[in-house]
């Protein structure tokens, strides 16, 4: 088995006494998509924020191709090709669409080629994700939704060896979400990325990943195929009261 | 305009400017002179706040270090070495105390770097107390007029040349999506903190320079009138005024209030600071965007 692009061991972050996420372990490996499923509050979000270097976990190790990056700043795992999207999307906003992708492939993806040259340029990357016709417009302008596939682009252009999706589907229509979930497969495919994917219509997910993982009260409760995890008893248990594993989530919106 | 363009706009406005002090009477060069030293004064503020949204009241430390280089060094070195000095005076300086307080933002990066200058202005006065024994010093064999307008105009014109292509760089870049979202900024591969540091120490070298060369202007030096807090604020007014985002806004703002403030001040000193203060809350509170927003329309900004 080749060596994990991303490793997670016995992770936790702590807000005050609250402990978000919980010695978790999490890996990727070099082309394999991997879901992060949980109900609200699970700390699938704080789990990306240690990955990624914007929270400095409280215990537990990150290794990035093998380097341990524990306690490095976010640009360290940007330039070690780790790049996320933020779930409340975190776009330059007087910047426009083109230019926002441009800013990542200027600084996170300059030291690095893609497998792919048609990701090479922030008009491709924004005509790949549908956004062609809108690059000139400033990103404060394009509808929420548009600026979740904008910040898909903004990794892109960070020429990533690891993809950190969160929530990047909300808000869509179940064909939309679809046409998303075929888009973030290309994305593997061609590119050959690893990519963790954190979305809440669990059933589309599960359709479309390899691997998923399931967090619960900051705990991994799972972390297998996806259809033996969608059976696991705990599994079924932390989503009681929820929507219920199966359900489709796809039109929610959350405010968290 | 292409950063080309602007650069020879640029060149060419400061081959005219050149002729001055031969058409010039010393009043109006002496006018002249202000508004070069307040525009590049503003240009090298808006230079690092503009774009990253930072509130520094350091100017005035800058260019009182920078006017102390040349009280220290004007007997033993060349006029044009001891500008030089006080630029990479301000540069170290700057790259000093930004390495030790960049991390915080408004109000208190604004106090802290106002409390720094004043810092230095008293550590500056005790060393001079202690060990030289003056409160003072006097200026001797100073240049002359046209020599100081030519070595300033020289800074002014480095200092629009150094904004312009700092802004069409990536270090422009980078400080644009620090102003934005500095944590953001940081996930897409920038290294704020350096770049931050890069950057202010970048703009402090002309302040500190413009210190050292306008010190000559003065025959008698002391601290308190060389790390004068009017000058920074004034600089800052001009700069947020013009539109601190813009090139062409603080260099217009620097040059129209100082033609204004020379005016005011020699009929109606209190009145002109005081009108200065209100116009400067009526343009925060209507007008965020400095009077360079009043000129563009639709889109971005290309000033
Ligand atoms: N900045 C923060 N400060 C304090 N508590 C937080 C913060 N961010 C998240 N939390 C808490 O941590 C837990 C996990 O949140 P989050 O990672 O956003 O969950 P998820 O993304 O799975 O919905 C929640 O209880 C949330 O309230
Ligand atoms: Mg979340």
């Amino acid at each position: 088995m080749p060596e994990a692009l991303l490793a997670a061991r016995a992770v936790t972050v702590r807000f005050g006494g609250l402990v978000a996420v919980d010695g978790v372990d999490l890996e990727a490996r070099h082309g394999e998509l991997v879901g992060l499923i949980g109900p609200n509050g699970a700390g699938k979000t704080t789990l990306f924020h240690a990955l990624s270097g914007v929270l400095a976990p409280d215990a537990g190790r990150l290794l990035v191709a093998g380097e341990d990056l524990t306690g490095s700043a976010p640009h360290v795992f940007a330039a070690h090709g780790v790049a996320r999207t933020f779930q409340m999307p975190r776009v330059f906003r007087d910047m426009s669409a083109e230019d926002n992708v441009r800013f990542a492939l200027q600084f996170a993806g300059r030291t690095r080629r893609h497998a792919h040259d048609a990701f090479d340029d922030a008009r491709t990357i924004l005509g790949f994700l549908g956004l062609g016709a809108a690059s000139a417009v400033a990103a404060g302008a394009l509808t929420p939704a548009r600026q979740r596939l904008l910040e898909i682009g903004m990794a892109l252009g960070a020429r990533p060896r690891v993809l950190l999706l969160d929530e990047i589907a909300a808000g869509l229509t179940p064909a939309e979400l679809e046409t998303c979930a075929q888009l973030i497969r290309r994305v593997r495919d061609e590119l050959g990325v690893a990519v963790i994917w954190i979305e809440h219509a669990v059933r589309v997910l599960m359709s479309h990943v390899e691997r998923v993982a399931v967090l619960h009260q900051g705990r991994k409760i799972a972390d297998g195929d996806p259809r033996a995890v969608a059976k696991d008893a705990a599994v079924i248990e932390a989503y009681l009261g929820e929507e219920g594993v199966g359900s489709e989530g796809g039109r929610e919106r959350r405010v968290a | 305009m292409s950063a080309r363009e602007q650069l020879a706009a640029t060149l060419a406005c400061g081959a005219v400017l050149a002729a001055a002090p031969w058409l010039l009477s010393d009043f109006l060069l002496s006018l002249a002179l202000s508004c070069l030293m307040y525009a590049a004064l503003a240009v090298s503020w808006a230079m690092f706040c503009g774009p990253t949204h930072y509130l520094s009241l350091a100017t005035s430390a800058f260019f009182g270090l920078g006017a102390y280089v040349t009280a220290w060094s004007l007997e033993s070195l060349p006029y044009g070495v001891a500008v030089l000095a006080g630029g990479l005076i301000g540069v170290a300086f700057a790259a000093l105390i930004g390495a030790a307080v960049l991390h915080l933002r408004g109000a208190y990066f604004a106090v802290i770097t106002f409390g720094l200058g004043e810092l230095t202005l008293h550590l500056i006065t005790y060393t001079e107390k202690t060990y030289f024994h003056t409160a003072g010093r006097i200026i001797s064999d100073a240049p002359d007029n046209a020599a100081i307008y030519w070595t300033v105009l020289v800074l002014t014109l480095g200092a629009v040349a150094t904004a312009i292509l700092v802004r069409a760089s990536r270090l422009g870049l980078a400080l644009r999506g620090i102003g934005a979202d500095e944590e953001r900024a940081q996930t897409l591969g920038v290294d704020t903190r350096r770049v931050k540091i890069l950057a202010f120490a970048l703009s402090a070298f002309f302040p500190g320079a413009l210190g050292a060369a306008m010190a000559v202007r003065w025959t008698y030096i002391e601290p308190l009138s060389v790390f004068n807090p009017f000058i920074g604020f004034q600089t800052v007014l001009m700069a947020m005024l013009g539109g601190a985002h813009t090139l062409i806004g603080p260099i217009v703002s620097a040059v129209f209030f100082s033609l204004v403030s020379e005016f005011l001040r020699l009929r109606f000193p209190y009145v002109f600071l005081l009108l200065l203060g209100l116009l400067l809350i009526a343009l925060i509170l209507y007008l965020p965007g400095g009077l360079a927003s009043l000129l563009r329309r639709r889109g971005r900004a290309d000033a």
